[in-house]
C-alpha cells in the first residue's frame, strides 16, 4: 500500500520532469526562431547562417545556463537557510558578484577569465559576510538574515554606484547596461563557462539534496541525524556563490530568478530537494529564455535589459504567491 | 525621480540660503571696513532675450560672466569669440585648451549650485541634450538667468553661433563663421546616389548606435553618407546585433574612445569589413554638435569619397 503511494507520487514526478524537459524544448526552439530578423526555417544563406549560429544561438543556451544556475542556487540557499525569501539577488550574493565583475572589468581589462574569477570570489565574500552577520548566539532567524542581505546589497550597491561615478564616461554606459541584467554579450567562451558551473552546481546541489531534506526541519536535528552540518553548509554556498559567480559575470544581475522559480516547483512538486533541484534548473532556464525572448523583440531592432523584462513578470508574480499562501 | 531630484534641490536650495544668510552676518559683522566699497550694485543695463524653449529672460545688455552646462556651448562660446568672458565650465569641457584652465562647476549631467552661485553669472547656457530641467529651475528660482538652447542638427549650431553672437555682441565674428561654415558644408555636398551606407558604432558591448533622433543621422548627409539605422526610434539605441548584421553597412565609423576601438564582431561578413572601409572619428567632435562638427563631417567624406578630394 505505502509502496504503492510512493511509486505514483514517484511516476508523477517522473511524469512532471519529461513534461518540463519537453516545455523547455519548445521554448528554446521557438526563441531560435523568433528575434529581431526573421530567419526562413530552411536553406539559411551565410549571413542568415551567422546570425543564428553566431549571435542568436549562444545568446539563448547562455540564457538557459543562466536561468539555470539563478534557480539552482535560490532553490539550495532557501533550504539551507530555512529562509523562502533567501535568493541570490536579495540576499547580496548578485551584487557581490556584481562588483566582482566590475573590478575585474576596471582593472583587469584584458583576461577574459578575470572576470568570472572576481565574480565568483565576490559572491562567495558576500555570502559568507551575509551569513556571519545573520547567524547570532541564539541561531539565525528569518528577519536578521533577510536585514543583514539587505544591509549588505544596498552597501554593495553604493560602492558599485560610487565606481560607475569614478569610470569614465564611455565605460559608465556600458556598465550601467549590463548592471540590469543583459544576455547581449554572449560569447562562446561565457556560453562553455556558464554551461559548466550550472552542471556543477547543480550536481553539488543534487548530492547535498538529502542533507537540504534534513536541515530544512533544522540544523539541530540534521545534526542528529548524522548530517555533517558544516560541510553542507560550504558545498551549498559554494556551489551558490560558483553559479551565481558565472551567470552574472556573463550577463550581470537579472533578478527575481531564483526566488520565483524555487517557489513554483515547490507548489507542483512539494520540498523534496531531491525533485526541487532538478526541477528548478530547467524551469529557471524556460523562464530566462522566456524573459529574454521577450527581452529580445518587444521592441526590436532596439534591445531591452533581460533584468528588466524577468522583474515586471518577477514582481507580480510573488505578489500572487505570497497572497496565495 | 524628477520630483525626487526637485525636492532634493530644493532642500539644496534652503541649505544654501541657510549658508548665504550666515556667510552674509559675518561679513557685515566681521569684514565691513576690509571690503569697504565692495561691488555696491550699480543698476546696469538690461534687456530681454527670448531663449530655445521659449522663455523670456532678463540678461545685462554687456555680458560679463558666462557659465556653460554643456562642452559643445563651450566650444560656441569660444568660437564667436567671446570665450575670455567664460567663468566657468564643466569637467567634460576640454576644446579650446583655454577651456581648461577655467573655474569647473562639475560635470553635464551633475553641475554644483553652490560653485555656480559663487561666480556670480550674468548668464548660464543649457542645453536640452543634459536633460536637467529641474536644476534649470532651481537656478532660475535662484534669480541667475538661464538661457536654455538646443542645438540638434547642423543647421542648429549655426543658428546657436549667430544667437551666441548677438548675446555676447559679438556678432560680426559670429556671422565671418557661419558664412565660413557654411561654404565648407556647401563644398561637401554629393549627389544622393553617392551616398554611402554607414554604420556608425557609439559602444562595440553593448551594441549602441544612431537613431531616428540622433542630430548625426541628417547631419552625415552632408557628407555623402547614410546612417542604415536612420529609421530607428530614439537617439542612441541599443541595437540588436542580429539586426547590425542583416543590414550590411557598406562602411563603420567607429566613435573613437578605448572601448570602442573594434567592430563588434556582428559584422564579421559585411561589406565594410570585407572591403576594410572602418573609420575612427575622434569622440568630442562627432558627438558635439559644435563647430567642429564640420571637421567631423569633412573628415568622413574624405574617407567614404577619397576620389573627389
Amino acid at each position: 500500500m505505502r509502496k504503492k503511494k510512493f511509486q505514483n507520487s514517484r511516476n508523477r514526478a517522473l511524469g512532471l520532469f519529461g513534461g518540463l524537459a519537453v516545455l523547455l524544448l519548445i521554448v528554446l526552439v521557438a526563441a531560435a526562431m523568433l528575434g529581431a530578423e526573421s530567419l526562413p526555417l530552411f536553406d539559411l544563406n551565410e549571413q542568415q547562417h551567422s546570425i543564428l549560429f553566431d549571435i542568436r544561438l549562444p545568446r539563448i543556451f547562455l540564457g538557459a545556463c543562466v536561468g539555470a544556475s539563478l534557480a539552482v542556487a535560490g532553490a539550495g540557499l532557501q533550504s539551507l537557510l530555512r529562509n523562502p525569501l533567501a535568493e541570490p539577488y536579495l540576499l547580496g550574493v548578485s551584487n557581490g558578484a556584481a562588483l566582482g565583475t566590475m573590478l575585474a572589468f576596471v582593472f583587469f581589462e584584458q583576461f577574459e577569465l578575470s572576470r568570472p574569477t572576481l565574480a565568483f570570489a565576490g559572491a562567495g565574500l558576500a555570502t559568507i559576510a551575509v551569513y556571519r552577520m545573520a547567524k547570532s548566539g541564539a541561531g539565525m532567524n528569518v528577519e536578521r538574515l533577510v536585514l543583514s542581505g539587505v544591509i549588505v546589497t544596498t552597501f554593495l550597491s553604493s560602492v558599485i554606484v560610487m565606481l560607475t561615478t569614478l569610470l569614465d564616461a564611455a565605460k559608465l554606459r556600458s556598465f550601467t547596461f549590463w548592471l540590469l541584467g543583459d544576455l547581449s554579450q554572449a560569447t562562446r567562451m561565457g556560453v562553455y563557462l556558464s554551461f559548466a558551473a550550472a552542471i556543477a552546481g547543480t550536481a553539488v546541489m543534487m548530492s547535498q539534496a538529502r542533507a537540504l531534506n534534513l536541515m530544512m526541519v533544522g540544523e539541530r536535528d540534521a545534526f542528529d541525524f548524522g548530517v555533517e552540518v558544516g560541510r553542507v553548509r560550504i558545498l551549498v554556498f559554494g556551489a551558490a556563490s560558483l553559479v551565481v559567480g558565472a551567470a552574472v559575470a556573463a550577463s550581470g544581475s537579472v533578478g527575481y530568478v531564483g526566488l520565483i522559480v524555487p517557489h513554483l516547483v515547490r507548489l507542483s512538486v512539494g520540498s523534496d530537494n531531491r525533485l526541487v533541484v532538478p526541477f528548478s534548473a530547467i524551469a529557471g532556464a524556460i523562464f530566462v529564455v522566456f524573459a529574454d525572448t521577450i527581452a529580445r523583440t518587444a521592441i526590436a531592432p532596439r534591445e531591452l535589459p533581460v533584468g528588466a523584462v524577468t522583474a515586471l513578470i518577477g514582481a507580480p508574480m510573488f505578489i500572487y504567491l505570497l497572497r496565495r499562501n | 525621480m524628477k520630483t525626487r531630484n526637485f525636492s532634493f534641490n530644493s532642500r539644496c536650495q534652503n541649505a544654501i540660503f541657510s549658508a548665504i544668510f550666515l556667510l552674509t552676518a559675518f561679513c557685515l559683522a566681521g569684514c565691513r571696513t576690509a571690503h569697504d566699497v565692495a561691488e555696491q550694485p550699480v543698476s546696469v543695463p538690461t534687456r530681454t532675450v527670448t531663449d530655445e524653449l521659449g522663455r523670456t529672460v532678463t540678461i545685462p545688455v554687456n555680458l560679463k560672466r558666462a557659465v556653460s552646462l554643456a562642452p559643445n556651448l563651450t566650444e560656441n562660446i569660444f568660437a564667436v569669440g567671446a570665450g575670455d568672458r567664460l567663468v566657468g565650465v564643466t569637467t567634460f569641457c576640454n576644446y579650446p585648451d583655454a577651456a581648461k584652465s577655467i573655474a569647473k562647476i562639475g560635470d553635464t549631467m551633475n553641475p554644483n549650485m553652490e560653485s555656480i552661485v559663487a561666480l556670480r553669472p550674468d548668464i548660464v547656457f543649457v542645453s536640452t541634450a543634459s536633460q536637467i530641467e529641474a536644476f534649470m529651475k532651481t537656478l532660475a528660482a535662484n534669480g541667475i538667468a538661464v538661457y536654455v538652447t538646443n542645438p540638434d542638427s547642423l543647421e542648429g549650431v549655426l543658428r546657436n553661433l549667430r544667437q551666441l553672437g548677438d548675446l555676447f555682441g559679438t556678432g560680426e565674428r559670429a556671422e565671418e563663421l557661419t558664412a565660413e561654415l557654411q561654404a565648407r558644408i556647401d563644398k561637401l555636398k554629393q549627389p544622393d546616389s553617392n551616398r554611402v551606407r554607414v554604420f556608425v558604432q557609439i559602444s562595440r558591448e553593448p551594441l549602441f548606435t544612431i537613431g531616428k533622433q540622433a542630430f548625426l543621422t541628417a547631419a552625415l548627409e552632408n557628407a555623402g553618407a547614410e546612417s542604415v539605422t536612420a529609421g530607428v526610434e530614439s537617439a542612441y539605441p541599443k541595437l540588436s546585433k542580429e539586426t547590425a548584421s542583416a543590414l550590411n553597412p557598406e562602411a563603420l565609423i567607429l566613435s573613437e574612445s578605448p572601448d570602442n576601438m573594434e567592430p563588434n564582431a556582428a559584422f564579421r561578413n559585411s561589406p565594410a569589413i570585407r572591403n576594410g572601409r572602418v573609420y575612427k572619428v575622434n569622440a568630442d567632435i562627432l558627438s558635439r554638435p559644435g563647430p567642429r562638427l564640420v571637421d567631423a563631417l569633412e573628415q568622413i567624406a574624405r574617407d567614404l569619397h577619397p576620389a573627389q578630394r
